[in-house]
């Protein structure tokens, strides 16, 4: 076992931080509170990736021949850290270079990926992810948005929930029942989300505006050529890229810069000699390093080309954990900070009400914990 | 950073794992609260396993892995304070190592008896060896470890070489890497027993009232795992606070969780989960406990400016 980060990975890092430094705007702080899918950060996520992509460092751990730099998973972590920490000037680009952009090299037809790759790396492309249904949430498989094979093309009608940036995205990452058979009968299509018969309508949130959405599908056709992958194969495609995602977002590492600015603001404030706010403050620290070395750990497996599997819940519940905790301890301590004392804490805590929700909830983690990692018998349906 | 095992650990695992296997079975019924044996202890002392730290190629990560393999047995081994501090010693002292916080002389000493080698660690770290004047052993104490108390310290305890924040790192570690082997063991036994026994025409653990809080044990048990590897690996004291503050904020919310998941089962001698809980609550208050290691947590992460 070796904890140390190489003199490269150190590099790397410093770049990345060099490269903040001289591009984020002085007051990105403060801007960095519109929500990561509002029309001002979807806008300034296109000139920062763009920027991002020029120096080669929006996708360094994707391969050469596909726009990367070839650089292995660990570099993708220090990225994710970095990015997050900064309140992730991506927007939702972070997407794409964490499992769009994987699942259709590893799915994806020729065509496919010749028409969406470059524009990923180029930091052009916005996508959205239209899995949820107002009857589907955490029960994903009793999806009812349809789509039939007419000649050679889709049709879909349905309607998506929860959308995150849908209002802006070009494309939609969209899952459609295409047979009755519950798993087996759901398809991926790859949806221009300019096509007619598709309307967007934005739902007000708590973690900014215009993040979530809902998402109508009226007689939308699409050709046959948009599929993922086989009709029916949905399941096993996005379980290759919810377990890119869960890991794809490093919460605990902005978790642990909000603690330390709140421990900052707290000390210059003389508040931080209570032994209760300092044995809270050493809780949630605890949770989030306990947090990292669980991602770590699987990031490892991967830089070793082993399979993912059940272990990525494990990590993401750690993180949650670990995100409630700095959260309640912000609330608890510096409640001025949810007003506009503190920008940056308070994008912080409006983003950390996604954590056990988004990218399968925390219920069902615990699920996929308890039957694939511990090995407990399912619960009869 | 690459966090499998080296070959050499594989190795070191492999020949553990032969060593230990007949004591993977746990004494029951009639048994003391603490189940210890002789053989196996000596076969430990006696393979080295409790020396990898004295190789710099191994070190006190290798130590860790050692600790935190055989906390999972039922049977309680004195390898956290061996295996952490006797690289330190400049002469060979014997087996069992208890370690000793000053500040709270008349708590109860894990595997303290006659012949043991005493560490405290107080303004300063100081060894004796336990003479029978100073060990009032405890035969009745409800912990699944030998426990004794310490009457005192004698002035003639020698001072060693050893700086205080070193020796509390190298503590922390060991408690941090014993509990992360106890959850291990106590979740598996636990998981075990929940899959086997029916309630209402099907097996506990397909209720999610449990599934749930056992899988929260386990994403419990992985942190604690990983931060008292890093914490081993750097022996820096911010790793080491938040890796013991975690293992015993852990220990303490999973313990009565896996005993009220037995049932009945869960109060009885005849189950050998106690054999880990009550190590575990032994080790929960150690050092301080939880708001001590907290409180050092935020020392070393947020220094007085």
């Amino acid at each position: 076992m070796d904890f140390k980060w190489t003199d490269e990975e150190q590099a790397f890092r410093e770049r990345l931080l060099a490269f903040l430094e001289k591009t984020l705007p002085d007051d990105w702080e403060r801007f960095s509170q519109h929500g990561p899918a509002s029309p001002e950060l979807t806008r300034y996520a296109e000139e920062f990736c763009g920027k991002l992509a020029d120096e080669k460092l929006l996708t360094p751990h994707w391969a050469k021949e596909i726009g990367g730099e070839g650089l292995d998973p660990w570099h993708q972590t220090i990225l994710a850290e970095v990015m997050w920490i900064a309140g992730e000037p991506r927007g939702g680009q972070y997407m794409n270079v964490n499992w769009i952009g994987p699942t259709l090299m590893k799915y994806g037809s020729a065509l496919q990926q010749e028409q969406y790759l470059p524009e990923i790396v180029e930091g052009k492309a916005l996508w959205c992810q239209g899995f949820s249904e107002p009857g589907s949430g955490s029960d994903l498989a009793s999806l009812r948005t349809r789509a039939e094979l007419v000649g050679e093309e889709y049709v879909v009608n349905g309607q998506k929930i929860w959308t995150s940036y849908a209002g802006l995205a070009g494309t939609c990452f969209l899952l459609c029942r295409t047979s009755d058979d519950r798993k087996r009968g759901i398809t991926i299509l790859l949806i221009p989300m300019d096509t007619p018969g598709i309307t967007v309508r934005q739902i007000p949130s708590l973690i900014g505006e215009g993040d979530i959405h809902e998402v109508f599908f009226d007689d939308v056709r699409v050709p046959a050529s948009a599929r993922l992958g086989d009709e029916g194969q949905a399941w096993e495609i996005i379980g290759y890229s919810l377990t890119n995602e869960r890991l794809g977002i490093p919460r605990y590492s902005l978790a642990r810069a909000a603690l330390d600015r709140a421990v900052s603001i707290l000390e210059d404030a003389g508040d931080f000699d209570d032994p209760g706010v300092r044995i809270e403050a050493g809780h949630a620290a605890a949770l989030c390093e306990a947090s990292r070395m669980a991602s770590y750990a699987i990031v490892s497996k991967r830089a070793q080309g082993e399979k993912i599997g059940a272990e990525a819940s494990s990590a993401r519940f750690a993180t949650i954990m670990a995100e409630r905790r700095v959260a309640e301890f912000v609330s608890e301590y510096l409640p001025e900070a949810l007003c506009d004392a503190h920008p940056y804490l308070k994008m912080h805590h409006q983003r950390g009400i996604v954590a056990g929700i988004a990218a399968g909830a925390a219920e069902i983690q615990l699920n996929i914990i308890a039957s694939d990692v511990l090995g407990l018998p399912r619960e009869p349906r | 950073m690459h966090l499998d095992f080296t070959d050499d650990q594989r190795a070191i695992l492999d020949a553990l794992d032969s060593l230990a296997k007949p004591f993977e079975s746990a004494p029951i019924h009639d048994a003391p609260l603490a189940a210890t044996s002789a053989e196996l202890n000596s076969a430990i002392v006696e393979g080295g396993f409790l020396d990898v730290a004295q190789d710099p190629d191994l070190g006190t990560t290798t130590a860790a892995i050692v600790i935190e393999r055989l906390a999972r047995l039922p049977f309680a081994v004195e390898a956290g304070a061996s295996a952490m501090f006797r690289p330190l010693l400049s002469d060979p002292s014997s087996q069992p190592v208890c370690l000793v916080d000053e500040r709270h002389l008349a708590r109860p000493v894990r595997f303290l008896g006659e012949g043991a080698t005493i560490i405290v660690v107080g303004d300063s770290v100081r060894k004796f060896g336990a003479e029978a004047g100073v060990v009032h052993s405890e035969p009745e104490a409800l912990f699944a470890y030998p426990m004794a108390m310490l009457s005192g310290v004698p002035d003639d305890a020698e001072k060693l070489n050893i700086p205080v924040g070193e020796a509390k790192v190298r503590w922390q570690v060991a408690i941090a890497a014993e509990i992360a082997g106890l959850l291990a063991a106590a979740l598996k036994s636990t998981c075990e027993h929940t899959t086997d026994r029916n309630q209402f025409g099907r097996p506990l653990a397909t209720f999610q009232a449990l599934r749930h809080r056992l899988a929260e044990a386990q994403v419990r048990t992985n942190g604690v795992y990983w931060l008292a590897m890093k914490a081993a690996s750097t022996l820096d004291p911010a790793d080491a606070a938040m890796a013991a503050l975690h293992a015993q904020e852990s220990a303490k919310n999973c313990v009565y969780d896996f005993h009220q998941f037995l049932g009945a089962m869960g109060m009885t001698l005849e189950h050998p989960l106690h054999l880990w809980t009550y190590r575990l609550k032994a080790l929960i208050g150690e050092l301080g406990g939880r708001g001590a290691q907290a409180q050092c947590v935020a020392d070393k992460l947020w220094p007085a400016r």
